[in-house]
């Protein structure tokens, strides 16, 4: 039982094959895809038939060129910065909140109500939300109306100035249960539920307990959901397609739109490669330190 | 970690509270509309339910995304097993192999896991239209099976991490193989795990846009694919639009409503906590 010699390592691999090969091949197609679409960033190709010529950075100096993708750069940071900070702390306040004062039937109550929206497609969501912020007749404005509060009626994502942050704000509240979820589980490891029993015995204040003791303690629970928000972040598409269609013009624009309408609908697939690129290099910075830190966890 | 006090019990109903209006008024909305009259939608009577509640609204509905709520049955029905198969021997592979390459593998995976479509868009869109796959539905089952396999061999590898290594050590004394081990010990033990990561990956597939939208053909039209065209083509009656969304929603929502708790463990796993 004991593997050494090369037979035995070699029985081992073989054994290990029929497991690993289809997942192999999976990953193989995969990243051969992607170095296809990084290939294709550097070639020629413009119009509907495929064209390989080598072009260099022709396609990459003409993007940076473009208004356009300036304005989707600062739009996905828009959405990375307060799609992703404001959930965050939200999410802490309430699974400290679930944490602390859960009066019994309410956490599983709560946990339900914010969770359902992470079932549901952004497609869906898109379309009870365009209702929501409809300006003349949708239920928002409506409701504002009713109550006389007329000055705080807007055109929301039709008004090219804040249109983005209503569509934000719709991805905030599909995503704020799946943080609390996550933060609340790393609450509850055992040394920590002790410090925390402890500090309170010390006559610590609540929010010291959270800010000195429980915060800094589940870094790594933080980490995975920083992580996987700004991912998600990052490749919005669904809700800006729907909702907006990257208008008024394209004040809601961001990249995972352009690179579409670049590829499909201008038929500049070099671009929208170049495009894809550049969404792919920085989810791969987003994903490093969660990379490392998951590395940590499964092979330590 | 409970406390007590007035003050505190005071901010918890407060916050249940507010997080009730936000999070059921989009839902209430969604299904007081789908019952009304295109008049009653332009009375500005958002909040009260119509007066004659229009279930004619969902046959409507119902006749125009039929086609479109059988084709993703069918895509994501297939797609759930095959990923729930071939990520259940992945998973098995990182969670018992523990060589150095496995490491290289997982690293692969994580960035597999969340790799934006984009990224691998226009080659797949390429291969399934040359080979003519689009046609079928093969085209997006496909795709999405290179799309899922990573993300369910994770999950699945986080499963099987929980099951005792002692269960296959008495069963290979007994002779018997690995594959024999997988099938018949290992992943009976892990069958909650299989439900786990068969609700997220059945999830994912049934909500998926960006994919369905790019590989469209008349006869795999996707349900979030017509939703969409029907957002865009009854523009003002906004109760057929309620109605398509929340037969839309049904599915996915029922998952979620009664095997919650797989969801939630599934999505546990996903987010690797400690």
């Amino acid at each position: 039982m004991n593997p050494t010699g090369l037979a035995a390592r070699l029985a081992r691999a073989k054994e290990a094959a029929v497991f690993v090969l289809p997942l192999l091949a999976f990953l193989l197609v995969l990243y051969g895809m992607l170095a296809w679409t990084f290939y294709t960033s550097f070639a020629d190709w413009e119009g509907t038939a495929p064209n390989y010529t080598f072009a260099g950075l022709k396609w990459y100096r003409f993007m940076v060129g473009l208004d356009r993708f300036w304005v989707d750069l600062g739009n996905n940071l828009r959405w990375l910065i307060l799609g992703v900070a404001p959930t965050v702390v939200l999410a802490l306040f309430i699974a400290y909140l679930l944490e602390i004062g859960a009066i019994k039937g309410i956490e599983a109550y709560l946990r339900t109500l914010v969770l359902y929206p992470a079932a549901m497609s952004f497609v869906v969501t898109g379309t009870i939300w365009s209702w929501m912020y409809q300006p003349d007749r949708g239920v928002l404005n409506t409701l504002l109306r009713a109550v006389g509060l007329d000055a705080l009626t807007s055109g929301y994502t039709t008004d090219p100035g804040t249109a983005t942050y209503w569509l934000i704000l719709i991805f905030v509240w599909q995503y704020l249960g799946l943080a609390v979820l996550i933060l609340q589980a790393s609450f509850r490891s055992v040394e920590l539920q002790e410090m925390v029993e402890s500090a309170m015995l010390d006559g610590a204040s609540r929010l010291r307990i959270l800010f000195a003791v429980l915060i800094p303690n589940i870094r790594g629970g933080i980490l995975v959901v920083v992580s996987l928000l700004l991912i998600a972040a990052l490749k919005v598409f669904d809700i800006v397609y729907v909702v907006t269609f990257g208008g008024p013009g394209y004040a809601t624009d961001v990249l995972a739109l352009f690179q579409f309408i670049a590829t499909y609908q201008q038929h500049l697939v070099a671009l929208g490669s170049g495009l894809a690129m550049v969404i792919f290099a920085l989810a791969f910075i987003i994903i490093i330190p969660y990379t490392v830190y998951a590395l940590q966890r499964w092979f330590e | 970690m409970k406390m007590r006090g007035t003050p505190l019990r005071v901010l918890v109903l407060g916050t249940v509270a507010v997080l009730s209006v936000i999070y059921i008024l989009p839902v209430y909305v969604m299904v007081t509309t789908s019952l009304k009259t295109p008049l009653e939608i332009t009375q500005r009577q958002y909040l009260a339910p119509g007066g004659n509640l229009q279930f004619g609204n969902f046959a409507t509905a119902l006749r125009l995304v039929a086609p479109a709520l059988l084709n993703s049955s069918v895509i994501s029905v297939t797609v759930t097993a095959l990923s729930v198969f071939l990520g259940g021997l992945g998973g098995y592979f990182l969670a018992r192999f523990r060589w150095p390459v496995t490491k290289v593998i997982f690293v692969l995976l994580a960035i597999a896991l969340y790799l934006p479509y984009q990224a691998v868009l226009i080659p797949l869109v390429r291969i399934m239209a040359t080979t003519k796959l689009a046609l079928t539905h093969f085209g997006l089952i496909f795709s999405y099976l290179i799309l899922n396999v990573p993300l369910a061999s994770i999950l699945m590898a986080t499963f099987f991490f929980s099951v005792p290594r002692e269960l296959e050590e008495s069963a290979q004394m007994d002779g018997a193989s690995r594959l024999q081990i997988f099938f018949r010990i290992v992943s009976v033990v892990a069958l909650p795990g299989y439900a786990s990561t068969a609700i997220l990956v059945f999830i994912q597939v049934w909500n998926e846009f960006l994919l369905a939208l790019t590989l469209v053909t008349p006869y795999t039209t996707t349900i979030q694919v017509k939703l969409n065209d029907i957002k865009g083509s009854y523009v003002a009656l906004y109760n057929l639009q309620m109605a398509a969304a929340l037969i839309t929603v049904v599915v996915p929502l029922t998952f979620f409503l009664f095997l919650g708790k797989y969801f939630i463990r599934g999505i546990l796993a996903g987010a690797l906590k400690g």
